[in-house]
């Protein structure tokens, strides 16, 4: 079954027009999108690079990580959100762009990483996790966002 | 007269081979781009984390000054690779740049950001060791924090902004006002 019609409808939705109706819209909604890329990516390096013992190595590794996860969490609602809404507005073009489908995949894997491997793992004391361990979940984690945003921005140079 | 200065140096690099080398390659300016935003997780990202620990909003148990200073220099590294791209971005398209309402906006509010962060700074160093261990700064600090955190939400919002060619000079429908705050002399050549 084909997911296409879905994509006709959100954008003939009452979303979708919201988002086309001033060109101003979409603009704002990008730029919230990219403020909450910034926190994202803030709580991502701090807990990732803390990890590889890269910097505030005389600040508990697990208060860096607990900390950061609770912005960490509120950021990728925001994203998630306005992303919605940035789909609904454009949402016949993206169903036949790859970048957004790299993205959508990229994203699944990052939040399933996070939320079912990292944040488990990281609830332990960090002390007990082999330094190899530490290292490669920081670099999964680096990597996989790097995906996700470095897509989402080549989605709009290819439409 | 200084529109018209910076219009002639505008011109000037737009004549040179290397801008619409730049400005004509698909992959360079577009992975430029790409590294300009996405390094707003580093540079951005520090300093949202600087800032929140200012509010006393993430990690109250850690001294302010001990998240400051730690995160200072990958907050540096981001913002350099930023001002490098940036630059250079901008050497792509540089009449339409000067010309923009957004981009003038946005160096005036990053300008801000700067003299903000240069204060704030000495402030934390003059007095940061009567409240640095307090899980919520005083009400100055949080204050610079929250100008800071409004600047930098101001700078994306602009630098997001330029991209959109509504108020382009040439445009239909400018008021006087957007021509005079976009220093608006040449017509932008059609893309």
């Amino acid at each position: 079954m084909s997911v296409e019609p879905f994509f006709v409808w959100l954008e003939a939705s009452p979303l979708g027009v919201f988002m086309k109706d001033l060109p101003a819209t979409f603009a704002t909604v990008e730029a919230v999108h990219l403020m909450a890329l910034a926190v994202l990516g803030g709580t991502v390096f701090a807990t990732d690079l803390r990890l590889m013992n890269v910097i505030l190595r005389d600040v508990p590794s697990n208060t860096v990580s607990e900390q950061s996860y609770k912005w960490f969490k509120g950021a990728l609602i925001v994203l998630l959100i306005t992303g919605f809404m940035m789909l609904a507005g454009v949402a016949t073009k993206c169903y036949g762009n790859p970048y957004y489908w790299t993205k959508m995949y990229a994203l699944a894997a990052g939040i399933v990483f996070a939320m079912a491997i990292k944040q488990p793992l990281l609830k332990q004391d960090h002390a007990t996790l082999k330094p190899a361990t530490r290292y490669l979940v920081a670099l999964a984690s680096i990597s996989i966002w790097f995906l996700v945003a470095a897509s989402g921005r080549w989605i709009g140079f290819s439409g | 007269m200084l529109n018209k200065l910076l219009l002639d140096f505008a011109q000037w690099m737009d004549a040179q081979p290397w801008s619409s080398s730049l400005h004509e390659s698909f992959y360079l300016f577009n992975w430029l781009e790409t590294t300009h935003v996405m390094t707003l997780m580093l540079s951005l990202g520090m300093l949202v984390v600087i800032d929140l620990r200012m509010l006393g909003w993430i990690m109250p148990t850690v001294p302010a000054s001990k998240i400051a200073d730690r995160l200072f220099v990958p907050m540096i590294i981001g913002f350099s690779i930023m001002v490098i791209t940036g630059v250079w971005l901008f050497t792509a398209i540089p009449i339409r740049y000067t010309q923009s309402i957004w981009f003038r906006i946005k160096l005036i509010l990053l300008f801000a950001a700067f003299i903000n962060a240069v204060l704030f700074h000495r402030h934390l160093k003059a007095s940061a060791g009567s409240w640095d261990t307090a899980p919520k700064p005083p009400k100055r600090t949080r204050t610079a924090a929250a100008l800071s955190l409004s600047l930098w939400a101001g700078v994306v919002i602009c630098g997001r902004f330029i991209a959109y060619d509504w108020y382009d000079c040439g445009k239909d429908g400018n008021s006087a006002f957007i021509n005079w705050a976009a220093g608006c002399i040449a017509e932008l050549p059609a893309e």
